[in-house]
């Protein structure tokens, strides 16, 4: 798993260096027409500015809302060729997993950026991801400026939970509507664990080293965190989830009703929004006061 | 008289004979006597729907038009169950999709004299072992079916009919005459070599004699009919031919006719 | 003639093996519990993490394991007899396949979909490939005709599978996760109520597979050698195609389709009690029930506190020894 990463690394800084322009060539911002196939590269490109170079994005890209003018050239399993290489882009940032797209647009001269998802040390991983964008496109400043800024308020939470107890708490992603069945919760790596470790939360899953986990009933029992936060970003809809949990009056969170239900479809994009999952995380734990406390 | 079939017609496209449309018939206008202590063979060239009336004639088809007679009353208005009881098929080969033993072959027959959720009692076991008895099988009880001769399976499948019939009753005096056992073969010698043919012609005599089973067989095998047969149908196309006493209608002539070949080779068969 | 004696002795073998199973597994675990506290009254159940563990967790789970291994192996039985084809499988008919669409389309669609949950879904779409493949076998014959069944059911079979693609073309990246992790089999029902709301499918289903066990003996012999020894072979085969189907449907609704035990577990009956389906058909029931649970046991305690998904453990177990039985069989 580490040497698969590294690798991915690698190959990342090797297609970064691929990828930028010439140094003879100074890259001129006005002339970059940009296509993104990864939702959370398409938010941090409109977060340093590039906005208005994208000239299509992938089908599952739903924010800022200026994508929905922008064309679908498909996506991580069904990229459209064709149409991206007819948008004559001057960068594609593909997931690093596409060797075929990523062969066929190297085999047509197209740059491509390489987007990796980071399991471990995901926080860091967006700003970085970011900086690197806006090097490619010659938008350091602007890049730097905006991965700063969350660099800077994820820090100030940090700060403002450092003295509290953590919160032992369950981020479960997916579970059947209307019953304790098929429930999925994120394990101790991955962007959804360290927002929740950023935010003063304490996971229950933190010893299982994956993104995510079927955590079976008598895991939840034996866990017994005293928060649940339901991220529901699509699928059922429970009328009740605090009746669903209710079941298992053993967990101190259902005891307590402390089962909170978050709805946006952001928190399933390790994108520059990351600074709302980890404000939002803080807030359920542990008050608006904290947040505030934070600053912007 | 025990079955007796009229003016029987069948065809296999049912539905279409619903919406009236015309359809082949297999069998047409066929008339059928079978006294009862009778055996009665059916003759007939591949194709002339031998096996056809054979189960028309047991009620598993039912025709399209003319009526069967079982003792009187309608073949149709029999329950399965009840026709069961009074008369059995063996069918020209058995094959069954698991490894049952010979004993299971042959209460399977049983079926019928059962409740629905009944398991079979002493007087089944009984009836099976008298069926195996008759048919001379009784040392391959507990041998599995699949890997018993071509010979020994016709024989089990015989016993297993005979077990339906129940022929111990058959052999008790003064049996009611409804309970008289009628069986029906379907080429019952035609995958046999020629001791088991030998073989299973006695078995049939003996059950005829002995057990007064009366019996309906389809076989183009002449001597057979010769053998044991009381008299004969001649069917050609679907439609009967000839009919009578053995003697009567075997002759060179109506077989050379019936299947198209030349009467001095008849004769020599017929000898 | 099996010996009433031998029956009975085989049925209650079959019974307490799967009574020791179901009672024994919950003391298993990827948690140790202090079991002296999980019988002891004078906790209130409410705070009693370690009963809760064993009644709301383990429990139910190991009930659900003996029923639904149970009744996929009875239901393998009476498909093989109904289809004469010692190799079919519960999910031969595309009963399965439409319980998988049905559960995709909840997984994806949930929010739009009438009946809230994937159990519900799975169980609508069994029946609407129950009702397809019976459509099918009918218009063309007088009763039912059992090729035209298992062509039907492979069609829709392949077909489902196609629709359950597309499902999943549409659907995003953690539905599809869970849709995929659905289709490995889960038995952790939390709770006795989807047991509960199965019970009475499932038992009208034994029911009727207890009638038919001696008239699938007979249809062996082919339908027509069935009908004269008293058969009335259309009705059997109905009853045999819907009982079979149904409990099939209930099973796969609440586990997913659990591969390998509905036709493992008939053929090692077979080898030992041999082919009568009123003895197999009981032992095999015992005998899928103890698998399903023992393969439950370990897929939960293996990697704990991981899981591995059930189905993978009878697919590891049940491939092998299905293509031994393959090889076996020439």
């Amino acid at each position: 798993m580490i040497a698969r990463r590294q690798l991915l690394a690698l190959i990342l800084a090797a297609a970064a260096a691929c990828g930028r322009p010439a140094p003879s060539e100074p890259a001129a911002p006005a002339e970059a027409r940009v296509i993104s196939l990864v939702p959370a590269a398409t938010e941090m490109l409109f977060a340093i500015g590039a906005g208005a170079d994208m000239v299509a994005v992938s089908s599952f890209d739903r924010y800022p809302p200026e994508v929905e003018r922008l064309p679908r050239v498909g996506a991580l399993i069904d990229p459209d060729f064709e149409r991206i290489l007819s948008l004559r882009p001057t960068l594609v940032v593909v997931y690093a997993s596409q060797d075929e797209l990523i062969a066929r647009l190297g085999a047509a001269s197209v740059p491509v950026y390489q987007y990796v998802h980071a399991a471990e040390g995901a926080l860091a991983h967006i700003p970085r991801t970011m900086r690197e964008l806006g090097q490619l496109l010659g938008r350091e400043a602007a890049a730097e400026e905006a991965a700063g800024a969350i660099e800077g308020a994820i820090e100030r939470i940090r700060q403002q939970v450092a003295g509290r107890e953590r919160v032992r708490t369950a981020v479960v992603f997916g579970r059947e509507a209307g019953a304790l069945r098929g429930i999925w919760v994120a394990g101790g790596v991955g962007f959804l664990h360290e927002a929740l470790e950023a935010a003063g939360g304490g996971n229950v899953f933190a010893d299982i080293r994956r993104e995510g986990l079927q955590a079976s009933t008598e895991l939840m029992l034996a866990r017994a965190p005293d928060v649940i936060i339901e991220i529901r970003t699509s699928g059922g809809v429970d009328a009740s989830p605090l009746e669903a949990w209710g079941r298992l009056a053993a967990i101190p969170a259902t005891r307590t009703g402390r089962i909170y239900e978050l709805t946006d479809p952001l928190f399933s994009i390790p994108g520059p929004r990351i600074v709302e999952i980890v404000r939002t995380f803080a807030r359920v734990l542990h008050g608006d006061e904290v947040v505030a406390a934070a600053g912007p | 008289m025990l079955l007796q079939a009229t003016d029987v017609a069948f065809s296999y496209h049912r539905h279409a004979i619903r919406r009236g449309v015309p359809v082949p018939l297999v069998l047409r206008g066929i008339s059928v006597v079978v006294p009862h202590g009778s055996v009665v063979g059916l003759l007939g060239p591949n194709g002339s729907g031998k096996t056809t009336l054979l189960k028309v004639l047991s009620g598993t088809l039912a025709p399209t038009a003319g009526t069967i007679l079982l003792d009187g009353t309608p073949l149709g208005s029999y329950s399965r169950r009840a026709l069961a009881r009074r008369l059995a098929v063996v069918p020209q080969d058995t094959h069954t999709a698991f490894d049952y033993t010979v004993l299971d072959m042959v209460l399977m027959g049983r079926y019928a004299w059962l409740g629905p959720f009944e398991l079979e009692g002493p007087d089944d076991r009984d009836a099976a072992l008298a069926a195996l008895e008759a048919t001379g099988t009784s040392h391959l009880a507990s041998r599995l079916f699949p890997t018993l001769s071509g010979g020994e399976k016709q024989r089990v499948v015989i016993a297993s009919a005979l077990a339906q019939l129940d022929i111990r009753n058959g052999l008790r005096a003064g049996s009611s005459e409804t309970r008289r056992p009628l069986l029906f073969l379907d080429e019952p010698t035609a995958s046999l070599d020629l001791r088991y043919q030998l073989e299973c012609a006695t078995l049939l005599e003996r059950l005829h004699e002995q057990h007064d089973v009366t019996m309906v067989l389809s076989t183009h095998d002449l001597r057979l009919v010769q053998a044991i047969c009381d008299s004969v149908v001649l069917l050609r196309e679907g439609r009967v031919l000839a009919a009578g006493p053995t003697a009567e209608v075997l002759s060179p002539a109506a077989v050379s006719a019936l299947y198209d070949v030349d009467t001095p080779l008849v004769e020599q068969l017929l000898a | 003639m099996m010996l009433l004696r031998r029956r009975r002795t085989i049925v209650i073998a079959g019974l307490a093996s799967t009574l020791v199973a179901v009672v024994l597994a919950p003391f298993a675990g990827s948690t140790s519990i202090a079991v002296a506290r999980v019988f002891d009254p004078s906790v209130p159940f409410a705070d009693n993490l370690d009963a809760q563990i064993f009644f709301l967790a383990r429990l139910p789970r190991a009930l659900a394991a003996a029923v639904v291994g149970g009744t996929l192996a009875a239901a393998g039985v009476v498909f093989q007899g109904l289809l004469q084809n010692p190799l079919t499988t519960p999910y031969t008919l595309g009963v399965s396949a439409g319980a998988s669409l049905g559960a995709m389309c909840a997984i994806t669609f949930g929010a739009w979909l009438p009946f809230g949950t994937v159990t519900a879904a799975s169980l609508a779409g069994a029946g609407l490939a129950v009702f397809i493949v019976y459509a099918l076998a009918r218009a063309r014959h007088r009763g039912i005709s059992t090729t035209v069944l298992l062509l039907a059911g492979v069609t829709l079979n392949a077909f489902f599978s196609a629709l359950i693609l597309f499902v999943q073309y549409v659907s995003d990246f953690a539905q599809t996760f869970r849709a995929i992790r659905w289709l490995m089999g889960d038995l952790d029902v939390a709770g006795y109520a989807t047991l509960g709301a199965a019970a009475p499918l499932l038992l009208v289903a034994f029911a009727v597979f207890a009638w038919i066990a001696r008239p699938l003996d007979l249809l062996t012999l082919g339908a027509d050698a069935a009908a004269s020894r008293g058969v009335d072979v259309t009705t059997v085969q109905r009853a045999a195609f819907f009982s079979a189907s149904l409990a099939t449907g209930a099973a796969v609704s609440i586990a997913g389709p659990i591969g390998f035990v509905g036709i493992i577990v008939p053929h090692l009956v077979r080898l030992v009690v041999g082919a009568d389906h009123r003895i197999v058909l009981p032992a095999a029931t015992c005998l899928g029930a103890t698998f399903l649970v023992l393969c439950d046991t370990i897929a939960r305690t293996v990697l704990a506190p991981l899981e591995l998904p059930v189905g993978i453990i009878t697919a590891v177990i049940g491939g092998p020894f299905f293509l031994w039985l393959l090889l076996r069989a020439r």
